[in-house]
């Protein structure tokens, strides 16, 4: 498949191996279960008459990846995931775990653990038992449970959370703890359902980046779901987006992002400069902006469709486009109508032929833009790409 | 200067109100204490008619059957409240309003038209099967009938109260049934539990009603032996059990609230 997903899967296998004898000298981590592929073959889903959860899901996760289900909400991707745990039944269809038909087994009997979206941890229960609860539900040792409690905090640095009551901790403590609750079980598929959605923007980004050393420390099968595009991208080797039970698309960061195959899956992804497609040859197209030159290799099945270009390869106001064969260089005249400063880059809001145009340009050496100035767009046809409708 | 005139009239009101509500008791529990024989002067600090009362089989009888009713009935409608409780609670989304109000209308029925009820019952059950004796046995199952809604009540105000995920967690940790149960959901509603315990404990001490029409020769609690003796007179050791019985309730009606507050912490 892409790029990304291989480079990732080689370094945690690295990261693995290290584990691995790091778990022989400690005796303890012997018994560290493989990751599970997981397979869901034709899933549907109906809640009531009319609403519809999923529509004939068909997927494949590989084991120890990082897996996104992204997409608004109602798309169906917590409904996916709850299958995964156990806590749907799907109408029709079969969930696929290690190679296992486990679509009649009862969560309590799958090996599988969920970090729920408002972490559910027992009010009744201190920390530590809040942690030891899965271990003592499988009967297992008072001693493996002290021992794999102190280990688990100190895999995740919890410190001296471990022997605070619950209602004592923050929303980001909570986070670690279920976290750690989940993982202390050495699930062969850890799903978490949009779990850092509560927290404030500094937190969150910090525990993005946790989340995913994690991943590839472990080597686990990570199913995520979030309505977050941009988390998704951070995050995740392989990104599948839903809409209305259906997946849309399944791929990399950079497939999903820069070749999103229908209207649908570019808007979710951020993009605003889609154009309606009138006629279209070989390596040119007809839209409003008139007629713009593309590159051959980018040609779709899809003749019709949506022109997507992308705010951050427009260049704007460049001297030389292209100086090789400028006849073939997409130009455009436009005025700025907005400007938005963000620092590291500025977003200007452009009007274009008549229609409006995002563009982004990095803050570097540039003069910067003022509302009203007239600005030629240079347009590069190899970044033009067709999106289906 | 008129916001405040309206406030002090508030708060004269109020405490009127406890004057309404607290004065007769007070004044029941103070002649309790009285010397004399009559209720209608103070001669001085006694403890005789507490004495008195220990002496009296009819009294300490009658005090063993308010106790054995109370807690048999309240553990047998803890048990089974929350059974209910619990029922309601899972099938919430379904519409099961009809049945919701079935369970409730034991609340809100006068307990004259309750008590006539269960006396008309029970003795038609004894008349075809001679089972049923008007007794203890049949208290403690009016009893436990009209204390089952609130038991029912509270533990699914408590249960409606938790994240209803952490259902899904216990499942999701390995949980079976029993231990589901056994492990989360009795541990996280023991307060509540607790609090409906106390409850039914002080509607079933608290009640006459519907315990004179289902009691038996043998079977006379605190309250119906008052009924019967004031018929002859208030006297001081009247009195003396009412000053108890206040005393008995008020603790186990403040056990209740603490314990529910505690549960909704």
């Amino acid at each position: 498949m892409s790029h990304p997903t291989t480079v990732a899967k080689t370094a945690d296998q690295g990261e693995t191996e290290k584990s691995r004898s790091n778990s022989t000298r400690q005796s303890s981590e012997r018994e560290r279960r493989e990751p599970s592929s997981i397979e869901l073959k034709g899933l549907h889903k109906r809640f009531g008459k009319d609403t519809v959860a999923l529509d004939d899901v068909d997927l494949t996760i590989e084991a120890g990846e990082f897996f996104t289900l992204l997409g608004p909400s109602g798309c169906g991707k917590t409904t996916l995931l709850r299958m995964l745990a156990g806590l749907e039944e799907p109408d029709a269809g079969h969930v696929c775990i290690g190679g296992q038909d486990v679509t009649d087994i009862p969560p309590h009997k799958r090996s599988v653990n969920t970090v729920f979206q408002s972490y559910a941890l027992f009010p009744h229960l201190s920390v530590r038992d809040n942690l030891a609860f899965g271990l003592r539900m499988r009967g297992e040792s008072k001693t493996e449970q002290r021992r794999k409690v102190d280990e688990v905090a100190e895999f995740i640095q919890l410190g001296s959370l471990v022997d605070r009551p619950v209602d004592q901790l923050s929303g980001g403590q909570r986070q670690r703890i279920a976290l750690a609750r989940a993982l202390i079980c050495e699930p062969n598929v850890l799903l978490l359902d949009e779990p850092l959605s509560a927290l404030d923007a500094g937190l969150r980004g910090q525990l993005q980046v946790e989340l995913q050393r994690i991943q590839k420390r472990l080597g686990m099968t990570f199913v995520f779901v979030t309505h977050d595009q941009a988390e998704a991208m951070v995050m995740s080797d392989r990104i599948a987006v839903l809409d209305g039970g259906i997946i849309q698309q399944v791929g990399s960061p950079s497939e999903v992002y820069e070749h999103p195959r229908n209207a649908f899956v570019a808007r979710f992804m951020g993009h605003d400069n889609l154009y309606a497609i009138h006629a279209s040859g070989d390596d040119w197209v007809d839209t409003e902006l008139g007629r713009l030159r593309l590159d051959p290799a980018e040609q779709r099945e899809e003749q019709d469709g949506w022109l997507l270009i992308r705010p951050e390869t427009l260049e704007l106001n460049a001297e030389n486009l292209n100086a090789e064969n400028p006849e073939n260089y997409n130009q455009l005249q436009g005025k700025v109508m907005e400007r938005l400063y963000r620092g590291s880059h500025v977003e200007y809001r452009l009007e274009v032929e008549g229609v409006t145009m995002m563009a982004t340009a990095s803050n570097v050496g540039q003069r910067l833009l003022n509302v009203g100035d007239k600005v030629t767009v240079g347009v590069c046809p190899d970044d033009l790409v067709r999106v289906a409708s | 200067m008129k916001k405040r005139t309206l406030q002090r009239g508030l708060s004269g009101f109020w405490w009127l109100t406890l004057v309404f509500l607290y004065l007769p008791l007070a004044v029941v529990v103070f002649f309790s204490f009285n010397a004399a024989n009559s209720a209608a002067r103070f001669t001085g600090f006694s403890l005789r008619w507490y004495e008195r009362l220990l002496g009296n089989e009819q009294i300490i009888s009658a005090f063993w059957n308010s106790m054995v009713l109370a807690i048999v009935s309240s553990v047998l409608a803890l048990v089974i409240g929350c059974l209910i409780g619990y029922g309601m609670y899972r099938h919430r989304h379904r519409k099961l309003g009809w049945l919701i109000v079935l369970i409730y209308l034991p609340i809100v029925l006068p307990d004259i038209v309750f008590g006539i009820s269960e006396m008309a019952f029970f003795v038609s059950i004894h008349r075809y099967t001679g089972l049923l004796q008007p007794g203890l046995l049949t208290m403690i199952i009016s009893h436990v009938t009209f204390q089952i809604p609130f038991v029912a009540l509270i533990v699914y105000s408590r249960l409606v109260g938790l994240d209803p995920t952490l259902f899904e967690a216990a499942k999701d940790l390995y949980a079976t049934p029993f231990k589901r149960a056994w492990h989360f959901l009795l541990p996280t509603i023991k307060p509540a539990l607790i609090s409906a315990f106390f409850l039914s404990f002080t509607l079933s001490i608290d009640d006459f009603v519907i315990s004179f029409f289902t009691s038996g020769p043998e079977s006379a609690t605190l309250p119906i032996y008052i009924w019967g003796a004031i018929k002859k007179g208030v006297t001081p050791e009247i009195n003396a059990i009412a000053a108890l019985m206040i005393g008995a309730v008020a603790i186990a009606a403040l056990m209740s609230l603490l314990f529910n507050r505690q549960g909704q912490r």
